[in-house]
């Protein structure tokens, strides 16, 4: 017994090539109707104001490593139980050994979903390619537009890669849907008018809602989130454009 | 009526054989709230019929008493002064006992200025106001009635001490909690003795809606704990045929609302009620035939109405979903769902679980109860059940007969053996038989304290309980259970072997062994006695809190270490039955698991929490982790609980508990969560319970690696 929580221990602190910054056991949350693991990776090229991940964007080196090999030696006991894991960050695909990493998730029969924000199209075309993915939650921040993007983000010259991404999710036979972070300030119903025809035809839509907490832009903590009616009539006016749509207030 | 006053009343004359008595303008204010003159003679006579004094002492005692009041300035003579001066005067003399016979029950002017001002916290279900005062006045007389007079010495210093906790010793007069069927209103009618008027059976469903809401503020009235009803979506399904589905809908929010909103009766408390809900038909209800309105057969098996009762309890979730009119989550009735084996063979079962887990992540109300097997059962409470029994499912034939009681609950101190044990197996476990035994005691005494009051019959306090509409007793005494409760199984593992329930298996086997320990000497004990005594996870909402401080005074400093919370607040607590440490960041899967290897030791209920915090995870998710729960663990029960923050400004309610509403920003707002097995506002929590809110884990927070290393790398399971 010793001996393994000894070993346990090693692997835990053994620092590999490849960075995990964050390791959550099991969520509820993070694939629909599956029960998850999610893995979060280093590093991002958004800095959208309302994201809550703010140590792992900007300070990355700051979080201590997780093992790869803990990761997997852990989620063995929940085999049963656990049905896939979550890849998320940051921006997973800035990782250049994303694509060994996952192979490596999947020998061990683990259904894997990737959050993506569609700025690394090569990589997600090759992750799909492969068949290394299960399902893709890909972020829509802002109507597809320069100037919108760049608002949301931070971020300009990407819409190509974004809607190559979406063109590509559209075409493939693998489970996916597109999130959109509904923001005051960034994203209303005119910008919702903008962005619906442009994912017209797309599988599953999920908006949700902005929450003031622990924001990488700190005056948006003060900011308060849409109330629900509002949300919900979000909801209504994307009706038709997408097969599914789901609203988390 | 007190001694008091029956002394006032026989005294019709001032001038009476006080003759020495110079002072005739001593006047005496009895406690009939009238002036009386001074009369040595009624403590005489008092003290003549109260205790087994002699004359001729008691005569000694008056004058010696009537000395010190004249030779005394006392200027308003009250009874209760007398009777302080008469005790003393029995001290001074070495009459202990009858000192104990002539107690005065009562409480000092300050307490009661003090209670009437401040709102009580024992029990988050009593709001504030002059209903609750008069409640808690009244509980705290029949609290040490019942100290002095239904318990032994032994038992009650037990208590006191916090060896055990003796439940609603307030309501010593009532049994525990009840559980029963609709069958009975819908075949009786509402036919109460002592009623000014008798209904016959209903013939419309909101009729008979009305009689069950009535029939459970009644039953409030004589039980101290939870309501339960079985199957109500089932027994309701004959009087719903032909009705339009708005119509179904109507009924079902007129339900909710009733039961919700019934907190007019006994000290403004809600009554705690308790839905038992199920989607199937149940296997033992499926061939019976069904009663439906004006209490007549219908014709038809309950198996015939499966669309009705599944459009009614549809639409009792639709109403949970909504909330009330601010979207607050509804604290009563409990919506308490059975997920069985034949659930899962049950048409369209995924798609009413997806829609009942869809209503536990927005509004938490959903309890998903688990029958595995061959088990059938009713629950009620924060998770009491009753398992039935062969003999209970042959009543199912007639189910109006299917009435369970719980008489009393005692719940044990755990880590106080841990304290005394002092790491010893030996010790540990006879002082855990010791402490048993003595619980089993206090049920005995309560047995017969309530056998005395039934045997009144229909003139006596518990009319109601002895009306013999079907041949026997409503309460049917030969069917009741005892409950045996435990508090701070991973405090006293902690205290035993150093390290909590969820950091070693060493801890945890130690564990299953207490309560394998526990459910094996009740058993024994059942035998000896020849009444139930069963295990049962007490909620302990001010108990767990109790336990703490009493350890805190009587062990410390090694309690110190060991009792959670926050010490410097007071706001401590022990860890909840058999549940794993609150606070600890546990996987929720290990969770489900590990508390579920307890639950079928403890047969008359369990449940495990998940706390949801913020979070609201997609329904499908949920549906998936209670379809495993169900299939790969033993568990007994779980509920998901989210938290709400309610403004009372703009009247929204929005999710997490947050010091400003998030809509207007006022900090006018009420927090809401579970507290141990139901929805109440967390301003009135208990200190303990406030702690421990403080510490609970949300599953929805990022598991570092940090946090990862306080965990269990150990390998519980």
């Amino acid at each position: 017994m010793n001996a393994l929580i000894k070993k346990d221990e090693r692997l835990l602190h053994k620092v590999e090539s490849f960075p995990i910054k964050g390791f959550l056991e099991t969520s509820l949350l993070d694939w629909c109707g599956k029960l998850s693991a999610v893995l979060f990776l280093p590093g991002c090229n958004f800095r959208c104001p309302y994201c809550h991940n703010t140590e792992l964007v900007l300070q990355p080196h700051k979080l201590p490593d997780v093992s790869m090999d803990y990761v997997l030696r852990r989620l063995r006991k929940f085999k049963g139980w656990i049905d896939g894991i979550v890849v998320t960050g940051g921006e997973p695909t800035l990782q250049p050994a994303l694509p060994s990493f996952i192979r490596r998730i999947k020998k061990k029969n683990w259904l894997v979903k990737l959050d993506t924000n569609g700025s690394n199209i090569d990589m997600l075309k090759q992750l799909i390619d492969e068949q290394l993915l299960d399902c893709v939650a890909l972020d829509i921040k802002a109507p597809l537009n320069e100037v919108d993007y760049y608002r949301a983000t931070g971020r300009c010259f990407i819409i190509e890669s974004i809607k190559e991404c979406l063109e590509l999710l559209k075409s493939s036979n693998i489970d996916y849907e597109l999130r959109t972070t509904v923001c005051p300030g960034l994203i209303d119903k005119k910008k919702l008018k903008q962005l619906l025809p442009q994912i017209k035809g797309a599988k599953r839509l999920v908006l949700q809602n902005f929450r003031p907490s622990q924001t990488i832009d700190s005056r948006l903590q003060h900011l308060m989130p849409y109330p629900k009616e509002y949300m919900q009539e979000l909801g209504q006016m994307s009706e038709g454009y997408v097969n599914e749509l789901r609203v988390v207030e | 009526m007190s001694l008091e006053s029956r002394m006032a009343k026989k005294t019709t004359h001032l001038k009476n054989d006080f003759q020495e008595s110079t002072d005739l303008a001593l006047f005496v204010r009895t406690s009939n709230e009238d002036m009386d003159g001074w009369n040595r003679q009624k403590i005489v006579a008092a003290l003549v019929r109260e205790t087994y004094l002699d004359v001729e002492t008691a005569e000694r005692i008056s004058k010696e008493v009537e000395d010190v009041i004249m030779s005394s300035k006392i200027g308003v003579l009250t009874s209760p002064l007398i009777r302080e001066l008469v005790d003393a005067k029995l001290i001074e003399y070495g009459l202990e006992k009858a000192r104990k016979m002539h107690t005065r029950l009562g409480m000092p002017l300050y307490d009661v200025d003090q209670l009437i001002l401040r709102p009580n916290r024992e029990n988050a279900n009593v709001p504030h106001g002059p209903e609750a005062t008069n409640l808690t006045l009244a509980e705290s007389i029949k609290k040490e009635y019942a100290l002095l007079s239904v318990f032994s010495q032994e038992v009650g210093d037990a208590h006191m001490r916090g060896d055990i906790h003796l439940h609603d010793l307030g309501f010593c007069d009532r049994p525990y909690c009840s559980g029963q069927s609709l069958e009975y209103v819908k075949k009786f009618g509402l036919h109460l003795p002592n009623a000014a008027s008798v209904a016959q059976p209903a013939k419309h469903a909101e009729v008979l809606l009305a009689h069950m809401v009535k029939f459970s503020a009644t039953l409030q009235g004589h039980f101290a704990g939870a309501i339960g009803w079985d199957a109500v979506n089932l027994f309701f399904a004959p009087y719903l045929r032909g009705l339009s589905d708005r119509e179904i809908h109507q009924l079902a929010q007129m339900m909710i609302f009733e039961f919700s909103q019934q907190a007019v009766a006994r000290g403004g408390q809600a009554i705690f009620s308790d839905i038992n809900l199920y989607w199937e038909i149940p296997k033992h209800f499926a061939d019976v035939p069904a009663i439906g309105p004006g209490g007549k057969y219908t014709g038809l098996t309950y198996a015939d109405y499966t669309e009705e009762a599944q459009k009614f309890v549809w639409s009792l979730f639709e109403v949970y979903l909504d909330g009330d009119a601010s979207g607050r989550p509804f604290f009563f009735p409990k919506p308490l769902v059975h997920i069985t084996e034949k659930f899962f063979q049950t048409p369209r079962h995924q798609e009413f679980l997806d829609f009942i887990c869809k209503v536990a992540s927005e509004k938490g109300n959903t309890y998903f109860v688990f029958d595995r097997g061959d088990t059938a059962k009713i629950s009620q409470c924060c998770r009491l059940s009753f398992k039935l029994e062969a003999s209970d499912l042959a009543d199912a034939s007639q189910p109006w007969k299917m009435r369970y009681t719980a008489l009393q609950n005692v719940t044990v101190n755990l880590p106080r053996i841990g304290y005394l044990a002092k790491g010893d197996d030996t010790t540990l476990f006879s002082k855990l038989t010791d402490v048993m035994e003595l619980a089993a005691r206090a049920h005995l005494h309560k047995r017969v304290f309530i056998e005395k009051l039934l045997a009144l019959g229909e003139l006596g306090p518990l009319s109601i309980l002895s009306m013999k509409h079907d041949g026997s007793s409503y309460l049917r005494l030969n069917k009741a259970s005892y409950l045996m409760g435990m508090v701070g199984l991973n405090e006293l593992v902690q205290i035993h072997c150093g390290e909590e329930l969820h950091q070693s298996n060493k801890a945890l086997k130690l564990g299953l062994r207490i309560i394998s320990h526990m459910k094996i000497v009740s058993e024994k004990l059942s035998k000896k006695h020849h009444l139930k005594f069963v295990l049962e996870q007490t909620p302990a909402e001010s108990t767990a809190y109790r336990f703490a401080k009493l350890d805190l005074r009587y062990h410390s400093p090694a309690s110190g270490a060991v009792v959670k919370g926050d010490l410097s607040k007071g706001e401590v607590y022990y860890t909840n039955s058999t549940l794993l440490n609150v606070g600890a960041p546990i996987n929720p899967i290990e969770r489900v698991k590990t508390e579920g290897l307890f639950h079928p030791l403890i047969t008359a209920g369990s449940i495990s929490h998940i706390w949801l915090g913020e979070a609201k995870p997609p329904a499908e998710s949920l549906a998936n982790f209670v379809t495993k729960t169900f299939h790969q663990t033993q568990n007994d029960q779980v509920a998901f609980s989210p938290e709400f923050t309610s403004c009372n400004d703009c009247n929204k309610t929005s999710r997490g508990l947050k010091d400003n509403c998030s809509y207007c920003g006022s900090d006018n707002v009420d927090g809401i969560t579970r507290i141990t097995g139901y929805f109440t506002k967390t301003s009135i929590w208990n200190k303990g319970k406030k702690g421990e809110l403080t510490d609970r884990h949300r599953n929805a927070e990022l598991f570092t690696q940090k946090m990862n290393k306080v965990r269990n790398l150990k390998e519980v399971i």
